[in-house]
């Protein structure tokens, strides 16, 4: 191992990378923080793959739906999940006298000409088998068309027939005018106040319970009322009927306080939380290391005044300087990273310069300059390979810190809003109430992920940190 | 005890200096950035559409916005150390009467975590380098990797879950019950039990750390010759550790906790935030999404100056336990 690191002077920084690489895989725990890595790593490329849906994609189910592998146990097992009813062209079962529909693709067209009044019905059945839901939603696309004298008119209704009984969920009113609602389909959800009242229900009531109290054959029904006058016509398409039951149990991790799917949402936070490691270890190793070697290798006032700020910036409370910033300059991924970036450099740059100083005053740094060596090409050919080994164990060592001050401030709703990251989850977790619920399978998966990626890096860079710098090992206990 | 007084200034300097970097730091960041470079206007809580630019300018002068940064700069660490805070936006309280109100909690919860953790950690340390190489001690390391990689807010946050929620053990939030109970005794019972679980959560989180940097200390303390020769003198286990060791120790520990005094500070406003704790940290995380640049200012003031102080302390317990830092 002390061959693959004394070639790394040589020849460059990525036989350096790769031999230390190799050299990871002979500590086992080494092999382990990689493997968990690479597992990592793995979720985080294939993120669109693995996961069912964006992470900004809601209302999939609804809101705090318990994971769907809930209903093997017999306490669960009833519990709905969604049920999704598409009604749309040869679909319908359609009804009414004296009515030639014709059916285009997905649209039925119904049309009634000069002085005629129809009623026309189209149904669709569907078997609820599921203990009573929260709530339902769905939209309808129609279109009226009134043409010839006026006073022609349409309307049309929605109904859904429960065993108890038959609700009125949307009606249009008369409409004498040309109506078009394709690109924008009528919408109705039982957690529309006015619907409730309309239903006669109250306020507080959750229509999907008490519209689908019992298991059994259910019934959406459409009725489309044709009134053309004298040398009128009107006439009416029904395209698409949508019509979901919100499910109470969905995904591998239900779903969060919006109906978004909690695993989805997990397996998206894996790129943020790597990006985040990575980005701000590699900025603030690269600051740590310019600091260092100027103030090692120039020394004095310049080392002084560089100390006496890597010192005073030590000092500074990092979170609180961090909310009271974040706050006020706005929130950004990048600029979350540069931020932490930014504070996270000391330790390193203390390390660095320590180190160059030592290098400095060596034989054949001595040489280089007698043969009249520039400070640059001493610099980059005699130091920067020198400090190779403790360069790469404090990038990886430092990506943890990172992780876990990004997973605090995301925490604290200072991370980015529009990036899924596993602090914002529990952000959402803990103020939308799911420990009231006691709902674990929201709260442990991600800070388990947390943990066993800044394990992983932890891992890695000891196993690292033994190969490589076994004179610095006492820095690795602090 | 010359050298002490030196020494003693000397650091008093170098820790006023931070304190002044940082001051320089916050103005920067929340005033002059915001303001001068992103255009977010402090005053704007107070702006309405409706306002002429006379108006505009007035209410801006009234925040002292259009003078010179300098002279903006020397009123703005003037103000601060006078005590004067200003008022929040939000309540319009004078900022330092409802920091009176929470400072006491926070240095409570933090003050204790500290003094708990450095205790349980030493003593965790020595039970480990007594043990040295023993099942305890790898499974003891093992699990303080696994602490170290977690973040203290999920720590916080399962304690929560489980001994608040679940078992119901603890409240859930606050620092004392509403309404508390008059006796004092039981208020201080009841103090007790709400803090509980952020104590649980900053001892559990510090004490990993501590415990494997001690248990080193205390190795390599214990090879040393002296140790050999007083064993060869005849003093007993006892001694050797009270009077040799711990005492070679406690210098190196004591500086660590002094480095890791804004850690602690930073944590707290994580733990108060889970734990809805009636404290600083908190304060300064609800002011911040509430856009209340006074209390956002004057918070972070007194955490730095509570951090400074501290490190002060540590300097002047450093001095009396380890007499040569005089002489450097």
């Amino acid at each position: 191992m002390k061959a693959s690191f004394a070639s790394a002077k040589g020849s460059g920084a990525f036989a350096g990378a790769l031999g230390a690489f190799r050299t990871i895989l002979r500590y086992r725990k080494g092999v382990f923080g990689l493997t968990v890595l690479v597992f990592f790593v793995l979720v985080a490329v294939f993120a669109d793959v693995i996961a069912p849906h964006k992470p900004d994609e809601i209302n999939l189910a609804e809101g705090y739906a318990v994971p769907a592998w809930f209903k093997m146990f017999p306490h669960y097992r009833d519990l709905p999940e969604n049920v999704d009813i598409v009604a749309e062209g040869k679909g319908w079962s359609i009804r009414g006298e004296g009515l030639n529909p014709i059916v285009l693709g997905n649209t039925v067209v119904l049309t009634a000409n000069g002085s005629k009044r129809l009623t026309v019905l189209l149904e669709r059945s569907f078997d609820y088998p599921y203990s009573p839901p929260k709530g339902f939603y769905g939209a309808l696309a129609y279109n009226v068309t009134v043409s010839g004298a006026s006073g022609s008119s349409a309307r049309i209704r929605l109904y859904l027939d429960t065993p108890s009984g038959s609700y009125l969920l949307y009606d249009s009113g008369s409409i004498a005018v040309n109506v078009s609602r394709f690109s924008t389909p009528v919408t109705f959800d039982a957690r529309d106040a006015s619907l409730k009242l309309a239903l006669g229900f109250s306020l507080y009531d959750d229509l999907g319970e008490k519209l689908f109290t019992e298991k059994g054959a259910y019934k959406l029904r459409v009725i489309v009322y044709l009134n053309a006058v004298e040398s009128g016509r009107v006439s009416v398409a029904v395209g698409r009927l949508y019509f979901r039951v919100r499910g109470l149990a969905y995904g591998l991790l239900g779903t969060d306080n919006l109906g978004a799917d909690i695993f989805s949402n997990l397996i998206y936070g894996t790129r943020v939380s790597l990006l985040v490691g990575v980005l701000a270890s590699v900025v603030s190793i690269s600051l740590g290391l310019i600091v260092g070697i100027v103030a090692g290798y120039k020394g004095g006032i310049v080392d002084q005044t560089l100390m006496f700020f890597t010192d005073t910036l030590m000092f500074i409370p990092l979170i609180p300087l961090l909310v009271a910033v974040s706050v006020f300059i706005g929130k950004s991924l990048y600029l979350t990273i540069l931020l932490i970036a930014l504070f996270s450099w000391m330790g390193f740059a203390r390390n660095c310069r320590a180190y160059v100083m030592s290098l400095r005053d060596r034989l054949f740094v001595e040489a280089a300059r007698a043969l009249g060596a520039s400070d640059t090409y001493i610099i980059f050919k005699h130091i920067l390979p020198q400090l190779s080994p403790i360069v790469y164990v404090t990038l990886v060592l430092n990506v943890p810190g990172a992780i876990l001050l990004e997973a605090s401030l995301s925490f604290l709703n200072l991370g980015d809003p529009s990036v899924p990251s596993w602090g914002r989850m529990l952000y959402n977790a803990r103020y939308s109430g799911a420990f009231s619920r006691l709902m674990w399978w929201w709260i442990l998966p991600p800070g388990v992920m947390i943990t066993l990626l800044a394990m992983s890096f932890v891992l890695i860079g000891q196993a690292l940190d033994e190969i490589l710098n076994p004179k610095l090992r006492a820095r690795r206990l602090s | 005890m010359d050298g002490l007084a030196k020494y003693l200034l000397r650091r008093a300097a170098d820790r006023a200096a931070v304190l002044f970097v940082a001051l320089v730091l916050q103005f920067a960041f929340l005033r002059v950035l915001p303001y001068y470079v992103l255009g977010i206007d402090p005053s704007f809580f107070f702006m309405n559409p409706n306002l002429t630019n006379e108006q505009r300018e007035l209410i801006r002068k009234a925040f002292g916005l259009d003078e010179p940064l300098h002279v903006q700069f020397v009123k703005y660490v003037l103000a601060l150390f006078t005590g004067n805070l200003g008022y929040s936006f939000y309540t319009r309280r004078p900022v330092i009467a409802e920091l009176m109100e929470r400072l006491p909690n926070t240095v409570v919860l933090l003050g204790t975590s500290t003094v708990l953790t450095l205790i349980i950690g030493l003593t965790l340390g020595l039970l480990l380098a007594m043990k040295r190489g023993t099942k305890f001690d790898t499974t003891f390391i093992g699990v303080s990797v696994l602490i170290n990689s977690f973040p203290t807010f999920y720590l916080g946050l399962l304690l929560l879950l489980v001994f608040g929620f679940y078992l119901g053990w603890f409240p859930l939030a606050g620092s004392v019950s509403r309404p508390p109970p008059s006796d004092p005794v039981l208020y201080i019972a009841d103090y007790l039990w709400h803090m509980t679980l952020p104590l649980l959560t900053l001892v559990t989180a510090g004490v990993g750390g501590y415990a494997l940097l001690s248990r080193n200390l205390f190795i390599t303390q214990m090879g040393e010759d002296y140790i050999i020769t007083a064993r060869a003198k005849g003093l007993d286990e006892r001694t050797i550790m009270v009077k040799h060791v711990l005492r070679n120790v406690l210098p190196p520990v004591i500086t660590i906790v002094a480095l890791a005094l804004p850690g602690i500070v930073s944590g707290a406003v994580i733990t108060e935030t889970v734990f809805s704790w009636y404290g600083v940290g908190r304060w300064l995380f609800e002011a911040s999404t509430q856009f209340d640049y006074p209390v956002v200012q004057g918070v972070l003031f007194i955490e730095i100056l509570l951090t400074v102080v501290s490190l002060y302390i540590a300097d002047i317990v450093i001095a009396i336990v380890d007499p040569r830092v005089r002489l450097r």
